[in-house]
């Protein structure tokens, strides 16, 4: 009987000092995560919430049921493979164009004395964030039927007629502006990680310069510039203000996943079931690119600290 | 012989600063042109479309509102950043990776899907929200909140903030007053630099601004895209806004550099998401 | 081996001259030290030799054939830098190789050389690591070792011992100088260290402001030094400023010196284990400061009373005879004449 007691009693005492355990180490956790919770809950509400709401919809037909539906009517339509395309043809291109310019003007700037690179730097960063609608219209006012570079080779009696700005190619052109100069201040950190000691170096050891660059430049900044490379493609396969400027009249002149995804709201509804598709890819190639990029980054440094 | 071979290795920064020139300067002329059609520079100059652009109500409030929310963005980013960044630094370490994982959505997601999402949520869970400013803000502040965090994180780093802190708490100071009077003075940099930040993003963003307030709260960005698509679009008016979105950018930049002390290498350090804002 | 001369070689940077027309002759085989304070030109001129930097005037000579034009690759040198510059992406093998693989040595030539300098360097079991795996002494060594490798006619060395510790520092110094004399190379050696300096080199190059200050075996520069700079510079000195008077500086009881200057004060530099302790009744009364063990020796502050005021001087003794002397006591000191070295003061640094 006793025993019973003591038993009983252990058990509500154990009870209660459970409880105020548990309220003492949530308030432990409060005060440990509270002034970081506003942004946390921002965050999720603002970013992760939409990204989760996309991805199920994209599974989700006009009925609210589970279904594939959505899926085989976007990859089974002509012209959204054909945007799709597009959207990868034009990031790898833009991406590629920016790497191959980009690349040598960045060892440059990193090269160049102070006043040379204050004012590089100054013209490169205006550049990159000279963007969207602006841009756009910058480039029609420059190279458009009625453009300045345009009106200026013809009063100059050259042939000049400018690519059109929603083509492939124009789209390239104006894309260009800013990814370049991005690019650039992306990847100065790692021309300076490359020391002029090791080209000393190599030259006392009778390497030209040529040789340098094969054993020791490349190997090292090749795997951070390939890094910048996804981060320009993902960038510009996600850009929707240049390109929406630029397609002008003619929405449908060149198909590209985020312009697409834009018609379908002032457009008809046709095409609505779309976007849930569209947006799951454009988060798989973001996710892909930031995993790729931590890991090229991470072997590329893996020598260098 | 030296000299030629230096003026050949400056010909790529040169015809990259013509290429970046060469659009700024056509708007410019566009927007002072009173007739531009065949020749070489504008038929005539006019200072007309930027005191018709000034003395237009519409031109007007949609500047006013888009800096207005811009602002708005930037001080509501540096409420919810600097205390959450300060908290992991001094606090609770695991705080970070919660954080650099929100840091990467807006750095690599585009505007468009996180724009889309919030359209289906808000209509599902919220449409009382829908095409109002509460929407837009918290949207703007939750992506551009990535500029604000890189610099703030890598300015308390520098200023060594943990230290500082553990310092100051042996003085007998309490959290919010290390917060207000020690690491706030000594992170100055990084809040303004990632506040301008945060503004130019805001300010130049169309995505959010297109799908989830639409025209009931125009900004500069959907003016200067409703203008380039509308059936009577005026190119001079247009050239004007673009001169001053132009002028903003510039000065933003201009800015960010001063406040970094002219350490214009700054920028791409310490900030890895510099990117087109849409 | 190649003999190496300097003829009038100056190197300006706008109005800044880091190099003043230095002449400068090494023999095949020899072991030079360059030694200075920084900015004083040793790196520059060592450079210059590398044709890492193009001098502004004069012209630079390996054996009988003029090299100013040549370029560095070009040049039979081998370089250790003071970071050592290993290439990060290679493994210390593959930094080994580098200079024979890019002169298109065979590779079976390449790994049995590689293998040799291995051994010489005492890096055998480290050959698959990459520089950032290994500790100061063994990046050192691969440095040295690459510089080495293609057997050039002379070795630069830049600083190569200034980033480690005491302990490991001393070791590789040795090494250096064992290498050298085994591989018979002609070597010049950047230091700031006096020490390093007198310790490895066959002569030793004093520099400042960029010029050279002297020429000398290191025995001579510590016993002798030739000029003003050199004798602050070299030995541990105390510099004590003495009038002249009728010709003759005088420290009481302590010395009596024939001045060879032609003004009112003198320099009189004596290293501190030159001032000796004198028997009673002789030498010149000085108290003591304080005092320092350091091991073998122990250094004693002194005050002397020199008649116009106090002077202070350092002095080593040998610990074991000066166990009794404690802080406070007078003691008697005496210079032998032979040890002391005399400058004008105009020229002091």
């Amino acid at each position: 009987m006793a025993d019973q007691l003591s038993f009983g009693l252990a058990s509500t005492r154990g009870r209660s000092s459970h409880l105020r355990r548990f309220a003492s180490r949530l308030l432990v956790w409060l005060a440990d995560w509270s002034m970081a919770l506003p942004l946390l809950i921002v965050s999720a509400l603002m970013l992760v919430a939409p990204m989760v709401a996309m991805f199920a919809g994209s599974f989700i037909d006009g009925n609210g049921q589970m279904s594939l539906v959505n899926w085989s009517d976007t990859l089974g339509s002509v012209a959204s493979q054909r945007a799709i395309g597009n959207s990868l043809l034009l990031g790898v291109t833009v991406a590629t164009i920016t790497l191959i310019i980009g690349g040598p003007l960045s060892w440059q700037v990193s090269r160049m004395l102070r006043l040379g690179r204050a004012f590089s730097l100054g013209l490169l960063n205006v550049a990159a964030n000279f963007s969207g609608i602006g841009l756009g219209f910058a480039f029609v006012a420059a190279l458009g039927t009625y453009g300045m570079v345009t009106l200026a080779m013809q009063a100059l009696g050259l042939p000049f007629s400018p690519v059109s700005q929603s083509s492939f190619w124009g789209m390239v052109i104006a894309y260009e502006y800013g990814n370049i100069p991005l690019f650039v201040l992306l990847s100065l950190p790692a021309m300076s990680l490359l020391r002029d000691e090791w080209w000393e170096a190599a030259q006392t050891a009778s390497a030209t310069r040529w040789q340098f660059w094969r054993h020791i430049g490349l190997p090292i900044l090749m795997p951070l510039m390939l890094a910048d490379w996804l981060l320009i493609f993902t960038w510009s396969v996600g850009m929707y203000g240049l390109p929406l400027a630029l397609v002008g009249s003619a929405p449908r002149a060149f198909r590209l996943i985020t312009v697409e995804m834009g018609q379908s709201m002032v457009g008809s509804l046709f095409g609505v079931n779309h976007v849930p598709v569209y947006a799951v890819i454009l988060m798989v190639i973001a996710t892909i690119t930031l995993l790729a990029y931590r890991l090229i980054v991470r072997r590329a440094m893996q020598w260098l600290v | 012989m030296a000299r030629v071979a230096r003026l050949a290795q400056r010909i790529p920064i040169v015809l990259m600063a013509i290429f970046i020139i060469l659009p700024m300067v056509a708007v410019l002329l566009y927007s002072f042109a009173t007739r531009w059609t065949s020749n070489i520079l504008p038929d005539g100059y006019t200072f007309e479309h930027w005191i018709d652009g000034f003395t237009d109500a519409r031109f007007a409030a949609v500047l006013v509102r888009t800096l207005l929310l811009a602002i708005a963005c930037a001080v509501l980013d540096l409420i919810l950043v600097t205390p959450a960044v300060y908290w992991q630094k001094v606090r609770n370490p695991r705080i970070r990776p919660f954080l650099e994982l929100a840091a990467a959505i807006p750095f690599a997601i585009p505007f468009v899907v996180i724009a889309f999402g919030l359209l289906a949520l808000s209509g599902r869970f919220a449409p009382q929200l829908q095409g109002t400013l509460w929407l837009l803000l918290p949207a703007h502040a939750a992506v551009a909140f990535s500029f604000v965090y890189w610099a703030v994180d890598s300015s308390m780093t520098s200023a060594g903030v943990a230290r500082l802190s553990e310092a100051a708490r042996t003085c007998g100071a309490g959290p919010m007053t290390i917060l207000w009077r020690v690491v706030l003075p000594n992170i100055g940099p990084g809040i303004a630099s990632g506040a301008l930040l945060a503004f130019g993003a805001s300010f130049n963003e169309i995505a959010l601004v297109q799908m989830l307030v639409g025209n009931r709260f125009e900004t500069v960005p959907l003016y200067m895209l409703n203008l380039l698509k509308g059936s009577n679009a005026d190119f001079n008016l247009l050239a004007v806004m673009t001169s001053v979105t132009f002028l903003v950018t510039l000065v933003l930049s201009i800015a960010v550099v001063y406040v970094n002390g002219g350490a214009t290498t700054q920028l791409a350090n310490t900030n890895p998401g510099r990117r087109e804002t849409q | 081996m190649s003999s190496i001369t300097l003829r009038g070689v100056s190197r300006h940077y706008g109005p800044v001259v880091a190099l003043d027309e230095v002449n400068l002759e090494v023999e095949a085989g020899e072991f030079i030290a360059l030694l200075g304070s920084s900015g004083c030109g040793k790196t520059t001129t060592l450079r210059c030799i590398a044709g890492l930097t193009q001098p502004s005037a004069g012209r630079i000579f390996f054996g009988d054939q003029d090299v100013t034009d040549v370029p560095t690759r070009l040049r039979p040198i081998g370089m250790v830098f003071q970071s050592y510059a290993l290439f990060p992406n290679m493994t210390v093998r593959q930094n080994i190789a580098f200079p024979l693989a890019v002169r298109g040595r065979r590779g079976s030539e390449v790994e049995r050389r590689v293998d040799e300098l291995l051994e010489l360097v005492d890096l055998v079991e480290f050959a698959g690591q990459h520089p950032n795996q290994l500790s100061g002494g063994q990046a050192q060594r691969t440095a040295l070792a690459r510089a080495l490798a293609p057997s050039p006619a002379v070795l630069l060395l830049d600083e190569p011992l200034s980033a480690l510790d005491a302990v490991v520092r001393l070791h590789l110094r040795d090494e250096i100088r064992r290498i050298q004399q085994q591989v018979k190379i002609t070597a010049l050696l950047v230091t700031h260290d006096q020490s390093e300096a007198l310790a490895v080199a066959d002569r030793v190059v004093v520099m400042s402001k960029g010029r050279i200050e002297q020429v000398a075996t290191p025995a001579e520069l510590y016993e002798t030094p030739a000029t003003l700079f050199s004798a602050s510079f070299i030995g541990n000195r105390n510099a004590i400023e003495l009038p002249v008077v009728d010709g003759r500086i005088r420290l009481g009881g302590a010395f009596d010196l024939p001045s060879g200057v032609k003004a009112d004060t003198a320099l009189v530099f004596v290293r501190a284990e030159d001032v000796r302790l004198a028997g009673e009744g002789r030498g010149h009364p000085a108290r003591v400061e304080s005092r320092i063990f350091q091991g073998s020796t122990t250094r004693f502050y002194l005050s002397v009373d020199a008649g116009f005021g106090p002077i202070r001087l350092r002095a080593d003794w040998p610990s074991r005879d000066a166990a009794s002397v404690q802080t406070g006591d007078t003691v008697r000191l005496y210079v032998d004449p032979a040890d002391a070295r005399v400058f004008a003061p105009e020229a002091r640094p």
